[in-house]
């Protein structure tokens, strides 16, 4: 019984780790632009395709595959934020947000018909079976999420608040107009944020698909999902707030998935989001937000 | 008619009331990612009503469309106050939720020997209705697009009072309408309403067309294309969202030119066209100048 709650317990925090990495991207990209940007998990699913690809044609080893991981998000990355978001700086979030969608769409047909299979196999990160402690199973691919999502969460903190780029960005997130009036390239910075956000959603999907050992088109509207769902419980825009958020939601999961089932956990997620939102407390709606 | 024909046409008029419930929230302001919910509720209702209770279809649209406009009030009550993406990911909430419930709805009744009702993931089949009273497939979509011009009648109506002015004034500035004396929560609450009738309306049509539904049809992918059709087509005019839907579903689904990459076309399509014109092609600036032109 405990025993469970404890196994629980762990698989949870390995789930959270992974959405933690997809929610972080979600989070610099929404809290500099103020715009969701429903590609993010797309741009995704495409780098870990383009990974999967090459070792099915090429047999590539796993630092090659999660560079091409990383490289085909921050390309796809780009790509989403030259038509959707650098056009709509100024305007409207509604029609960026729509043609962000329209882009998810393309991403997604493009990766079927490059590979029009329902799902691909992606290696998986060790071969030999799952760490044993003293009883509990830790897989140790959820070491590796851990791990990364750490490293992760201080390289981002490095950025934003040891540099002039993090300094530049945190004065736009702060205020656009004042960050432009004082010389800021407002438009560099949301490029340079985009690049490092889908290079984080690139190491994430490399987790993610090395995790599953597979990856199918699904892989998109997962990511972004979970993101979303894990940037809006933990307060739209803060980067603690995604992390806390992300584990959360991995714990909760964990935890109804083994005394419900599957779907009663997807449902649970969705409801506690929709009653927090309804009810509003003070850290899911920041005022700037 | 081709039967081809027919059935591009008839899935043109089905979206154009998810894409005209679209449109009629952004009206007010609202953008909402879970209107394919009150398209679901309509669908598994009526479908339930005629193929497993009897019910004709007429009597069977006009309960589903209740459904549609309760089960919205129930989303829109505590959702009020939420606004931009707090609203949208609210009503996906809402939507996702509904889909699952979709998932977990096992109810079947034996109907002509065959167990009849929705089964899960498994889906629901057997909503014959149109086929076993001998409704021909263009009498049904002249039956579609005759409900679809009336609520095309209804919306021109709306648009020309008052109503249709505090719609609007809602949207653009709902602090503003307050303090003229107008009751937001009302408006809002009506419109969610109306909202949910008119996407039920599309999905119990679409239930009978198609004659078996799955929860899957249900998805966030319906609500955000309806989305995108009504914001394409433009915020001007009623006729902008079915303008949206002729585009995707009329020109690209529709000739078979783009099989294969209708969503490449259609997805850079609509972020070119949001690019130079973010209210969409039939903004109110350009309906401005058309009725300035014909008047």
């Amino acid at each position: 019984m405990l025993a469970d709650l404890l196994q629980n317990t762990l698989d949870g925090l390995a789930a959270g780790a992974s959405y933690a990495l997809i929610a972080v991207g979600f989070t610099l990209i929404f809290g500099v632009l103020r715009r969701a940007n429903l590609s993010y998990g797309p741009a995704i699913m495409l780098g870990s395709y383009a990974a999967a690809f090459a070792f099915q044609n090429y047999g590539l080893g796993l630092i090659a595959l999660a560079g091409i991981c990383v490289f085909a998000s921050v390309l796809a990355g780009a790509y989403v934020e030259r038509l959707c978001f650098a056009p709509h700086r100024k305007g409207s979030a509604i029609a960026a947000m729509v043609a962000s969608f329209a882009l998810w769409m393309q991403l997604e047909e493009v990766a079927m018909l490059v590979m029009p299979k329902h799902l691909y196999a992606f290696p998986p990160l060790n071969q030999g079976g799952p760490l044993d402690f003293a009883g509990f199973t830790v897989r140790v691919e959820a070491l590796v999420m851990l791990g990364a999502a750490t490293a992760v969460c201080a390289l981002v903190w490095w950025i934003l608040y040891r540099t002039r780029f993090g300094l530049a960005t945190r004065a736009v997130i702060e205020s656009s107009r004042a960050a432009e009036l004082s010389g800021i390239s407002v438009p560099r910075v949301y490029i340079g944020v985009f690049a490092l956000a889908s290079a984080i959603g690139g190491l994430a999907g490399f987790l993610i698909s090395a995790s599953f050992e597979q990856v199918t088109p699904m892989l998109g509207m997962w990511s972004t999902l979970k993101g979303l769902l894990a940037m809006m419980l933990g307060g739209l825009g803060s980067l603690p707030g995604a992390v806390v958020g992300a584990l959360a939601l991995g714990l909760l999961e964990a935890h109804s998935q083994w005394y419900l089932g599957p779907q009663l956990r997807d449902l649970i997620a969705f409801l506690l989001l929709f009653v927090l939102l309804a009810i509003g407390p003070r850290w899911m709606t920041p005022s700037n937000g | 008619m081709d039967d081809y024909l027919i059935g591009v046409l008839t899935n043109i008029g089905l979206f154009g009331f998810m894409a005209l419930s679209a449109y009629l929230l952004l009206l007010a302001g609202e953008m909402s990612f879970g209107q394919q919910a009150f398209f679901g509720v309509g669908a598994y209702s009526g479908g339930m009503l005629t193929a497993m209770l009897g019910w004709p279809l007429p009597a069977a649209a006009l309960a589903a469309m209740a459904m549609g406009a309760l089960a919205a009030l129930i989303v829109a009550l505590p959702t009020l106050r939420l606004r931009g993406l707090y609203f949208a990911m609210a009503t996906l909430a809402a939507a996702e939720m509904a889909r699952i419930g979709f998932e977990l709805l096992h109810w079947q009744v034996v109907v002509a020997g065959e167990p009849t009702g929705p089964d899960g993931t498994q889906g629901f089949r057997g909503i014959r209705w149109v086929f076993e009273n001998g409704v021909e497939p263009g009498t049904y979509l002249a039956i579609i697009w005759t409900l679809l011009a009336m609520v095309v009648g209804l919306f021109i109506a709306m648009e020309r009072s008052r109503l249709g002015a505090a719609l609007r004034g809602v949207g653009e500035d709902p602090e503003l309408s307050a303090s003229l004396g107008l009751n937001v929560i009302r408006v809002k609450l009506a419109v969610a309403a109306a909202a949910g009738a008119l996407a039920a309306l599309g999905g119990v049509l679409y239930a009978h067309h198609n004659t078996y539904i799955e929860p899957r049809n249900f998805d966030i992918m319906l609500g955000v294309h309806s989305l995108a059709y009504a914001l394409i087509g433009g915020l001007g005019t009623v006729f902008g969202p079915l303008l949206g839907v002729l585009v995707d579903i009329g020109l690209l689904e529709g000739s078979r030119v783009f099989q294969g990459y209708r969503m490449i076309v259609f997805g850079g399509l609509v972020a070119l066209l949001l690019m130079v014109r973010p209210r969409g092609l039939l903004d109110e600036g350009t309906v401005q100048w058309i009725k300035r032109r014909f008047s």
